[in-house]
This record gives C-alpha cells, structure tokens and sequence, in this order.
C-alpha cells in the first residue's frame, strides 16, 4: 500500500491549479451571474488537455488513470465548480463508448472532445424517470437499417451546447424482465427532429449548461449503437461505478475550496481584538472539516484506484464516496458560510457560491438516498 | 541547431514567515520556476515548433536534487532534455556569485555547443540580473539583455531583437549568433504544461554533474560575495483616495504623477 502521489501527479495538480487560478478563478463570478458557458476557457482547458485526458493515446487522450482525473477534478472544483464542470463534463458520456464503444465509434467521436473540436453529454433522466431509470419512456425502434427515436430528455448537462450525446433509450419493451429492455444510442444534435431547450435558474453550477433534449422521430444508423442490444442497463451501472467517483471527486474539490477559504479569512478577520482563528468554536469547525474532507478524499481516492484495479468493492465504493463526499461538501460550504458571518452572505466572497454550487453532488448521478440504497443492497448481495 | 535555456527553481516566502540566521525555513517557502526563466523556455520552444529543422532544447540549471520537480516542469513544456549542476562546494556558499554561475554554465556551453543560449534577465529570488551577459563574456558569444521581442527562425545566422533600455527607451537591434539573449517577462505567453508534456516529461533526462565532471574544482564556486544579514526591509505605503468627478480627479492624479516624477512637466 502506497499512500503517496508520484512526482507526476504532484505537477500535474499544481498546473491544473495554476490553469485554473489564472484562467477561471477571475470569471467565475461573472459566468455564474450571466448562467453563461465558458466556450472560451473549455477550449483553452482542452489545449492544455484536460478534456479527454483519460482517454487511450491513439484517441488523442494521454491514457491518465482514474486517480488522475479525481486530482484533476479536485482542483478544478476547488477554484470554481461550475466552469470546473463545463472542463470536466466535455466528455461525460465518453466513458461508456471508450467501455463499449466499437472502434469506428472511438475513432469518429473521442478524438474531437480531446482537441476541444467538441462536447458531448450522456442523457439517462427524464421528466419522469429519475432517480427510477428502469421507468424511462425514450423509444428507439428499429426502421431497416436505422433507429427512430422519439421522447425526451431532462436535465441534460452540456444539453443546448453539446454535439453528440449517449442517450438510453427502451428498445425492447416488451421482454420481462426490468432492465433488459434498454440500449444506449449516440445521437448527434444536428439530426432532424432533435431539439434542445436551455434550462435556467439553477441554484449553482451555473455556468455548466442544463438542457431538456426532445427527439421527434430522430433517425440515426444502426452504427450509432454503443455497445450492445439490451444491455444499456447493466452498461450504465458500469458507467456510473465511474462517473459517481468523479462527482465524489467534485466534492472533496468543492470542500477543499471551502476549507481554503474559511481558513484564510478566520486568520484575517479580527472580532474581540484577536483573530477568529484563535476562538475555540472556529478552530474545531476547521479541525472538523478538513479532517472530515480528507476522509471523503481516502475514500474517493480508494473508489478510482479501484475503477483501474479491483472492480469486486467498486460499485459500493463509488456510491460510499459519492454519497460520503457530498455530504462533506455540503457541510464545509455551509460552514465556510458561517465562519465568513455576513461576509458570506454575499457575492463578495467565494463561499457563497461554493456554498450554492455544493448542493448538486448529493443530486446529480443518482441521489445521497440511492446511494445509500446502493451500498445497502450490494451489503445484502440483493443485485439491482 | 541547439538552444540552450539556463532555468532556476527560485523559492517565494509565504505571506507569514520567519527568518533564522541567514536562512528561512522550508515550511514557509514555496519553490517555483523562476518566472524570466517560464518566458525564456516558451521562447525556445517556440523557436523548435516553428523550425523546419531539427532544433534541440536543453534546460540546464544549478540546483539540488530537490529542483528536478521545477525543471521537469520546463521538460514538460517543450524542453527535450535538462542538464543539472550541483556539488557539495555549491551547497556550501551562502550566496553563489554571477562569476561562479557564469564559470559553471561556461563548461556547460563548451560541453554542449548550443547555437543559442536564453536566459532570464534575472532570477527572482538573488535579482543579480547579471549571470546571461556574463556567460557570454566568457564563452565569447554575443548577446543582448533584456530582450522583450525577439524575431529568429532556426538556422538564422542573426536574431533580430527588441531591447528595453533605461526609462522607457526602447531598442531594436541585430545579434549575430552563436549568442547570449537574456529574456524579459512579456515577450510571449508561456504555455500551461500540458498534461500530455508533463507525462512525457517523466521519461526526458535530466542528466547530473558535479563540478568535476565539468573539470571544475571547488574554488571555481568561491565567490566574492557573502550573505552577512538577513532581514525584511520596513515596506511602506500610502494611498490617496481621490473623490469628485473625472474631470477634477483626473487633474488631482496628473499633479501627483508629475510631482513624483512618473511623467514629464
Ligand atoms: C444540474 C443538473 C445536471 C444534471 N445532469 C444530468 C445529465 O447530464 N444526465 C442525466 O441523465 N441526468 C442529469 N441530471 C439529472 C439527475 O441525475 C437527477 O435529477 C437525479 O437522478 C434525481 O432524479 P429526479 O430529479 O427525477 O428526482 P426524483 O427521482 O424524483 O427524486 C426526488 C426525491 O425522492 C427521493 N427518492 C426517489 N426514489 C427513492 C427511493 N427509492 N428511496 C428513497 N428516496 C427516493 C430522491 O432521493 C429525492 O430526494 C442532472 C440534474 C441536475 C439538477
């Protein structure tokens, strides 16, 4: 057991944190206030690579681990979660095509989410198929050599922007069982019949973009079928085991930023002629959080090293780390709020945002209940 | 063609600190990449990407083995290979002179015969500004200080170079090579390592000599100066608020200018 990071993944943090100090740290605010996508910094992130990092050499990415991407990830949602998303969600979806993907797919579409030519998305909820997948209504049926599909979609990060999109869809109703029924189906926005509506009024992460997606009779070939007939459902599961440790890494990020900042203002800020810092009640909220945020981190950390080498523990893993992670979030923005006092009831001040962006990790990628559902039913071995 | 970029890791104190002795301790220093030098790789780097040719750029640095970490970041951004000096006669000194700089590049110019050597104009932490120009007066190169534009393809015989002299002025000049350039901050945009570069910066070499292996002894390093006293110098400031329109604030901060001599009467 190495606790460790290699000399590589110790530079490859302080460039993305540099990156992310110089080029997102001065626009986040403005980029929350105006619910504006940053197209210009993602392009610039993608330069220096960080959008399909993960991704294999020959499909324009650097072959970075999954741990190397929670540090990635980390960083980025220390400084600003929200333009941090637009950089780390340009391929969400990618996953599942690099897992299943055939190798005309990985050529056609991976390559452009590295060179920031493009940005894809996944879509999976629905107006009334969330936390319940298995319910979900978007058809896709077979017409010769193409598919046409017809629903819609909710929720969609990267939906108004995003090129292609991995979207679950039913295509075998009518066999039994629950979770046979579903494929995944890449769908590009310039098919007709697909259109897109900007979702505003988020109450964080609102650079990131959050569409509704309908399909009205979409064709797409046959080719667009990522992985296989029927599967879509247990090919999500894996999906998730990967993206849920990459929002637990959003969220010991969004912790580490908040315990910066709380740490940073209770040494300058001076109340009863001393600094704030040397208050008992302020100094065990500092204790508490950065001891809490370095567990959520072990956890995450443990999660992707098991992405890469042992999947048995991983699905309850990723949901422990998820769900663990955001809670921690959630609880240090709120008290970096409060370590702030009136300070950090305003815009003035980073926490503020921090404090609104925290609350989509115990949200997005299946909520803290299911994921305690989750752990529960991995714990008494019941499968899904 | 070769280019050579001298490169330093420097150290910056934490906002808090404090001084023992002659030193500061580790805990309050963050090492880093000296900034002139960050200017000085992109602008190899750039000379490399834009070449026909093959053009070799090597990093070569003073520092203990600790600086690799900072030097890989310089690997990272383009370098091909880095070459790293250090010796137990260099630990020793408490300030390492530009003459003792400028005696160890030497050796390291006359191994590695580059056709053109970049340095930064000065290093943030000891501010000589000196150790380029000196190089070249020892190798017999030519060189201009303080380039803030500099217009050379590989294979060129004559860089030509925009130089920032005295108050303002500014000067536009040739340099035939083989040359010494020191670099200003400015003349380009240095690029964020990418993750690519930093992971194949990981197999590039940064090959160890000490100083006999440059057929150097240890007086070579014996400088002239001697750090006696350390301390933090009493900062001063102050600030004036101007308050009322543009017009009349205009005019208030036009008096103040020329009062301190930042513009002419
Ligand atoms: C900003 C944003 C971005 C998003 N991006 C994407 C995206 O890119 N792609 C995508 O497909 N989706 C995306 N989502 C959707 C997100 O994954 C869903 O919102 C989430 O899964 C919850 O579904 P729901 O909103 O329908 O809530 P519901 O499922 O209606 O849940 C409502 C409440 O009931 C609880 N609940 C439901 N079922 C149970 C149960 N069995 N036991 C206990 N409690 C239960 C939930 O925990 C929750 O508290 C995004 C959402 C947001 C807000």
């Amino acid at each position: 057991m190495d606790y460790g990071l290699t000399q590589e993944q110790e530079q490859l943090r302080e460039e993305v944190r540099r990156f992310a100090e110089n080029e997102i740290a001065p626009v986040a605010d403005e980029y929350d206030r105006e619910e504006k996508y940053p197209a210009e910094i993602v392009e610039k992130a993608a330069e220096m690579g960080l959008t399909g990092a993960h991704f294999p050499m020959e499909y324009g990415g650097v072959g970075y681990s999954t741990l190397d991407m929670a540090l990635v990830t980390e960083e980025l949602f220390a400084v600003d979660p929200g333009i941090g998303l637009c950089v780390t969600s340009a391929g969400f979806g990618a996953e599942a095509i690099m897992e299943f993907g055939t190798e005309e797919q990985k050529e056609e579409y991976l390559p452009p989410i590295a060179e920031g030519e493009a940005v894809m998305g996944a879509a999976i909820s629905e107006p009334h198929a969330g936390s319940d997948v298995s319910s979900l209504s978007t058809r896709a049926e077979k017409d010769g050599d193409e598919w046409v599909v017809n629903g819609s979609k909710m929720w969609i990060t990267n939906g108004s922007i995003g090129d292609y999109f991995v979207v679950m869809c039913e295509t075998d109703p009518d066999v039994g069982d629950r979770y046979t029924g579903f494929s995944q189906l890449l769908i590009e926005r310039d098919r007709d019949g697909f259109e897109s509506e900007k979702i505003t009024g988020k109450l964080g992460i609102r650079a990131s973009d959050t569409a509704e997606l309908r399909f009205d009779d979409v064709r797409v070939p046959e080719e667009n079928l990522v992985g296989q007939r029927g599967m879509g459902f247990p090919q999500l599961m894996q999906f998730f085991d990967e993206t849920r440790t990459m929002v637990a890494a959003q969220a010991v990020g969004i912790a580490k930023g908040a315990n910066e900042r709380a740490l940073e203002y209770a040494e300058e800020r001076e109340q009863f002629g001393r600094p704030i810092s040397e208050f008992q009640a302020i100094r065990h909220k500092l204790s508490e959080m950065h001891t809490r945020t370095e567990a959520a981190r072990q956890l995450t950390y443990k999660s992707a090293w098991s992405v890469d080498n042992a999947e048995d523990d991983l699905t309850m893993l990723a949901s422990m780390a998820k769900e663990f992670a955001s809670d921690v979030a959630t609880d240090a923005a709120d008290e970096a709020v409060q370590i702030h006092g009136g300070a950090g009831f305003v815009d003035d001040f980073d926490v503020e945002r921090l404090y609104r962006d925290a609350k989509i990790t115990q949200i997005y990628e299946g909520t803290t209940e299911i994921q305690k559902n989750i752990v529960a039913r991995e714990l008494l071995d019941e499968g899904y | 063609m070769k280019v050579l970029v001298t490169v330093k890791e420097v150290a910056a104190v934490e906002d808090d600190f404090e001084i023992d002795g002659l030193s500061i301790d580790d805990r309050y220093l963050e090492y880093d990449l000296n900034e002139w030098d960050d200017y000085a790789v992109e602008a190899a780097v750039q000379i490399a990407e834009a070449a026909d040719e093959d053009v070799e750029v090597v990093a070569a640095t003073i520092g203990p083995e600790r600086s690799e970490e900072t030097i890989r970041m310089a690997l990272a951004k383009g370098a091909d290979r880095a070459v790293r000096v250090w010796d137990d006669a260099i630990a020793d000194q408490t300030l390492l002179d530009v003459n003792a700089k400028a005696s160890v590049f030497e050796q390291v110019v006359a191994e590695e015969e580059p056709d053109l050597v970049l340095t930064g104009v000065q290093a943030a932490d000891d501010a000589l500004g000196a150790t380029g120009v000196a190089l070249a007066n020892r190798v017999g190169y030519q060189w201009a200080a303080v380039v803030n534009d500099l217009d050379y393809a590989a294979g060129d015989d004559v860089a030509t170079v925009r130089r920032e002299l005295e108050g303002g002025v500014e000067e536009i000049t040739e340099v035939d090579l083989p040359a010494v350039l020191s670099i200003q901050t400015g003349i380009n945009e240095p690029r964020y390592a990418s993750l690519r570069g930093i992971r194949q910066a990981q197999q590039k070499e940064i090959a160890p000599h000490d100083l006999s292996d440059l057929g150097l002894d240890a007086e070579t390093v014996d400088g002239a100066l001697e750090l006696t006293d350390m301390y933090e110098p009493e900062s001063e400031s102050d600030a004036t608020i101007f308050e009322g329109g543009a017009e009349e604030t205009a005019t208030e901060l036009a008096n103040v200018l020329r009062d301190k001599g930042v513009v002419g009467e």
